[in-house]
């Protein structure tokens, strides 16, 4: 199948693989899933319409070699819309992670993914940043992930002081 | 839902569930959310 032939199925394998192209290519320093499908790794399926890749630069400019990324990617075929690459018609959101977001990546935990081998954002790491946006869908996906997901208190309580962080 | 069967939904495979999203976006494309209509009007008679 052609990298842009929209799929039915999520293409998260082929989003995972291209992540670790970006570190390959020594583009970016690491990279991990984060935002809605991290916490649906955590929690029952939801509806979501992208996926978030927190990664760390190589590159500490301003740009944090987002330029770079988006050529490598396009180079493959993968299209640009709005603020998003698009691979299958499924929007990709590439974001330099810092602060909270820069540990949520080093710690993140490590997994397989139909073969690809991948990091997801550990489910204290995504409360932890929903409580610092606290948006009301944030609330509502630590709501959720306090009822659904096994939650390390202890590890969650050192994050929340480390980035003195106060839950909603 | 109950939060049992939430729970139970939450502990299937992640290769599982992400095929569940793809279902749950196909599915909010077929049947879009129409925005609710404002109330009728009432005029006094």
């Amino acid at each position: 199948m052609a990298i842009n032939e929209p799929s039915p199925n999520l293409p998260l394998a082929d989003v995972l693989r291209a992540a670790n192209g970006l570190v390959a290519a020594g583009l970016i320093e690491d990279w991990a899933l984060g935002g809605a499908l991290a916490a649906i790794y955590y929690v029952e399926p939801f509806t979501t319409y992208d996926a978030d890749i927190f990664f760390i630069p190589k590159d500490r400019g301003l740009t944090a070699g987002i330029p770079q990324i988006y050529a490598h990617l396009q180079a493959q075929g993968w299209q640009v819309e709005h603020e998003h690459l698009v691979i299958r018609g499924f929007p990709v959101q590439f974001l330099a992670a810092t602060g909270l977001t820069e540990e949520a990546v080093r710690e993140a935990e490590r997994i397989e993914y139909e073969g690809v081998p991948a990091k997801v954002f550990r489910a204290e790491h995504i409360v932890a940043i929903a409580a610092s946006v606290g948006r009301a869908k944030d609330k509502a996906r630590i709501e959720q992930m306090l009822q659904q997901a096994d939650l390390d208190k202890m590890r969650l309580e050192k994050i929340l002081q480390r980035h003195n962080i106060k839950m909603p | 839902m109950k939060l049992e069967m939430r729970r139970k939904l939450a502990s299937e495979p992640f290769v599982e569930k992400i095929r569940k999203v793809a279902h749950l976006i196909q599915l909010a494309k077929t049947f879009p959310r129409r925005a609710s209509r404002p109330p009728a009007s009432r005029t006094a008679r």
